[in-house]
């Protein structure tokens, strides 16, 4: 498959997790502050949209970052500005995973504390996730 | 159960990392699984001639021109190097530069000695 192809699937991809995550926060975000409604449905609804959201956000950054290491030539760090996107990208590409499977194993069991604690974590993500992409934009246009 | 939920997603998270990071030296051009890609590269390059300077430039290409140039400067999503007719000065005004909407600026990057390295290598690239 041509470097063309590749460099294409990263782009494609990559939007998906820096979307997903923020969309993820959002709503979980949303559950946890907004009053619920009489029936109890709303908080829930929220808490699944966040849920399947950050699901579909790190299966996008599987794809992104297989994509981006063939593109790269499996380059971890490199140099300028691939390296300060691979500074807050992997953080955020550990951080993305480990929120995921917490999330997969407690599913809408966790405690306020801990939900919060996930929180954070979900929206340090978010920005850590964003400041990638910036570097990634970077990359592409100032190489 | 959400503290042993916390450690299976640290250990989760840093296993796919590791993985990750065990295979991404398979993807780069001088490891074992590109020594052929390796190989090609010393023979091209003693076929060539190549000097230090267009050898370090030939690396330079490979991790910021190959995306677009292709793996052996033939042109993919960017056109071919080979038989390049313009000047030193027009090259280095375009890696330094760019060309809107078609090619980033590399001004920031690459240095002047990389720029004259890459242009070394450029200039190997002879049908």
């Amino acid at each position: 498959m041509s470097n063309a192809l590749w460099a294409k699937m990263h782009g494609g991809t990559t939007h998906f997790p820096i979307a997903l995550i923020m969309a993820s926060a959002l709503f979980d975000m949303a559950g946890l502050f907004f009053p619920d409604n009489p029936d109890k449905t709303r908080r829930s609804s929220f808490q699944a949209a966040g849920f399947y959201t950050i699901i579909l956000g790190t299966l996008g950054a599987l794809g992104a970052v297989g994509s981006g290491l063939v593109m790269s030539k499996g380059q971890l760090l490199g140099q300028g500005n691939l390296a300060r996107h691979h500074a807050f990208l992997w953080p955020a590409f550990g951080l993305l995973v480990s929120l995921t499977i917490w999330r997969m194993v407690v599913r809408d069991r966790a405690s306020a504390r801990a939900f919060k604690i996930y929180l954070a974590g979900s929206m340090l993500t978010a920005v850590l996730m964003s400041a990638a992409g910036y570097w990634g934009g970077e990359l592409l246009l100032n190489g | 159960m959400e503290t042993k939920a916390a450690f299976l997603a640290a250990a989760g998270a840093l296993t796919l990392l590791g993985v990750t990071f065990a295979l991404s030296p398979l993807l780069q051009p001088a490891t074992a699984a590109a020594s052929q890609h390796s190989t090609n590269i010393v023979s091209t390059a003693a076929s060539h001639g190549m000097e230090g300077e267009a050898k370090r430039g030939h690396s330079l290409f490979d991790h910021n021109c190959a995306h677009c140039h292709g793996d052996d400067a033939r042109g993919d999503e960017g056109p071919s190097l080979y038989d390049l007719r313009k000047t030193d000065a027009r090259i280095t005004k375009i890696i330094k530069e760019g060309i809107k909407g078609e090619m980033p600026r590399f001004g920031t990057k690459l240095n002047d000695a990389d720029i004259q390295a890459l242009i070394a290598y450029l200039r190997t690239l002879k049908n």
